[in-house]
């Protein structure tokens, strides 16, 4: 289009600037990605291979693939608080995904409700908590002498006192609870987005033709809503992985490693043990676990655009 | 719907937004309790409400300075990073130089990282040049971290922009500073205003960067909140409920005011849309 728009001098001019002009404009980014991203990421790769730890004065030691093989073969390390980071992760995107679903569902429809946007901004709050203050703050409400919970069951169960964060068989599940009561909102948000992009002509069709609600959903609904949830499950689904300042404040990744989730052990390595090398071979790991769910994330959505483009 | 269906519906949905709002009207009501009132058994629903928690909040001297670090790093951050990002954008939604698509997907895999596996490279780096405990050197990560999130609402915008204004400012003989400034800047307002939103509301929030790569001098409430729970031989809970019910008074507010933004801010912009 610009060939047939711009005079002949002008366009010379232009392609002579562009190269110019792109770098010129990426130039910023760039710099500010080279310097705190690329070159710490090598950092950390190059450290992977060797053993080197801060508190004990020793300059760094090669040792090869060595780390990694000692993370990967340790009884009781990696592949244990993978499983929980992934039991985790389903957990939390599976309550979160029905459950938001659920009170989208109810909330579309409710544009002429009074009070509406201060009610969506009371439901959407626990978001924009700051995730050390909720987790300390639980630590209050799941207290077991002084704790609202703790109250309530007493109160209507006459139950002992219950420790909801000291107990091993609880303690993940409650951690889990928190992170439910923080990330269900958001999959509402998206739920009422995916709602929203399903056109209004379609949903009226549907009406008229008396096509029954349990049809309607299948074939109306979620063929228009799909990418967004999709979209939505995805992120929560990278974001839980990386949970870390809700659980330290509340359980530090105990009782014994009941909650120790994957960001919470190489916290702990990296900036308690300082442990340099092994946890950057840790951190490795993690990188390409994140890469392999950032590709998933792109793919669904080129498929989307893809779809947007050809139809 | 007939009258009362509809009543009983908003109420339905006027409770569910209650409950999910309890924790934190508890922690409000926490922050105008005693300390005994606060651990009262059974809890206390109705009691005199004090000032004296504030009072105190505000009589200890290094909270300015905290707040005044939250403020500032969160400001700072954002504005360099909406700048630096609308530049990127505009750069790959109308040139789309070789790599743009590899260059997205590298900028977006920061953001899917845990933060410890991001950060603990930056910390050996910090260390090793002395940047630690800088403001600036903490400002400019946080800028960095900010970017990804920004470039990505900022391009789909910039792709719902028409190219015919560029098109039609440079026929005229506008500069490319001028189309970009003027002509295009102004139509992506939402766009410049989700993404400083978003990232403000994130760095505002942040507490592990600020604690590995910042220090004493730039501790800003989270991390406050983090390390200032213990006093007195027990958990200091007047401060945590406190201090919260004053920090979460900015986010709570943005998400009521720019309420239409939420969505594309959640996403990455991703996804747009009102709610």
């Amino acid at each position: 289009m610009t060939d047939v728009t711009l005079p002949p001098r002008k366009r010379s001019r232009f392609f002579e600037n562009r190269a110019a002009l792109v770098l010129a404009l990426l130039a910023p980014v760039l710099t500010f990605f080279i310097v705190f991203n690329t070159i710490p990421t090598l950092w950390l790769i190059g450290l992977s291979f060797y053993n080197f730890s801060l508190t004990s004065g020793m300059p760094p030691d090669f040792v090869g693939f060595r780390n990694f093989f000692a993370i990967l073969s340790s009884k009781n390390a990696i592949w244990f608080d993978l499983s929980r980071t992934f039991t985790f992760v389903f957990a939390a995107v599976t309550v979160q995904t029905l459950l938001g679903g659920l009170l989208g569902f109810l909330f579309w429809g409710s544009k002429d409700m009074p009070g509406r946007r201060v009610a969506l901004t009371l439901l959407f709050a626990p978001m924009v908590l700051t995730p050390v203050a909720t987790g300390t703050f639980f630590r209050f409400i799941y207290d077991p002498t002084f704790g609202i919970f703790n109250y309530l069951s007493r109160a209507l169960f006459d139950s002992g006192p219950i420790d909801f964060l000291g107990d091993p068989s609880l303690a993940f599940w409650s951690v889990l609870a928190v992170d439910c009561w923080m990330w269900t909102p958001f999959m509402t948000l998206m739920t009422l987005a995916a709602l929203g992009s399903v056109p209004t002509a379609e949903l009226e069709a549907a009406e008229i033709d008396r096509v029954p609600m349990w049809r309607r959903l299948p074939l109306v609904i979620w063929h228009h809503g799909k990418f967004i949830m999709m979209l939505g499950i995805l992120l929560r689904t990278i974001d839980s992985f990386k949970t870390l300042d809700l659980i330290i404040p509340m359980t530090k990744g105990g009782p014994g490693q009941n909650t120790r989730l994957v960001a919470l052990e190489l916290n702990k390595q990296a900036f308690e043990s300082f442990n340099m090398g092994w946890s950057s071979a840790y951190a490795v790991l993690l990188l390409l676990i994140s890469i392999a769910m950032t590709s998933v994330f792109i793919f669904v959505l080129n498929l989307r655009r893809r779809r947007e483009s050809g139809s | 719907m007939s009258r009362l269906k509809e009543w009983s519906y908003y109420g339905l949905l006027w409770l569910v937004a209650l409950i999910f709002f309890a924790p934190i009207a508890w922690i409000v009501m926490s922050s105008f309790k005693t300390r005994s009132d606060i651990l009262a058994i059974p809890p206390k629903f109705f009691f005199t409400p004090t000032l004296e928690n504030y009072r105190e909040l505000f009589n200890r001297s290094e909270i300015f300075q905290q707040i005044g670090n939250s403020i500032m790093l969160s400001l700072g951050a954002v504005i360099i990073a909406v700048i630096v990002s609308f530049l990127a954008a505009f750069c790959f939604s109308r040139f789309r130089p070789k790599g743009t698509d590899f260059l997205m997907f590298l900028l977006l895999s920061i953001r899917m990282l845990p933060g410890p596996a991001v950060i603990l490279p930056v910390f050996l780096m910090y260390v090793a040049f002395g940047w630690k405990d800088s403001h600036l050197w903490l400002m400019l990560f946080y800028a960095m971290f900010s970017i990804p999130f920004s470039v990505w609402i900022l391009k789909g915008f910039l792709d719902g922009v028409s190219t015919r204004f560029d098109e039609t400012g440079r026929v005229n003989g506008g500069s490319w500073l001028h189309i970009i400034f003027k002509v295009v800047m102004p139509q992506v307002r939402p766009g410049l205003i989700a993404a400083f939103i978003f990232n403000l509301i994130f760095v505002w929030n942040e507490y592990l960067f600020n604690f590995i790569i910042g220090g004493v001098n730039t501790q800003n409430i989270p991390y406050a909140l983090m390390v200032g729970t213990y006093a007195d031989g027990g958990v200091n809970w007047t401060f945590i409920s406190t201090m919260t019910s004053i920090y979460i008074i900015l986010p709570v507010v943005f998400i009521y005011l720019f309420q239409k933004y939420l969505l594309v801010g959640m996403t990455f912009g991703t996804v747009r849309g009102e709610v």
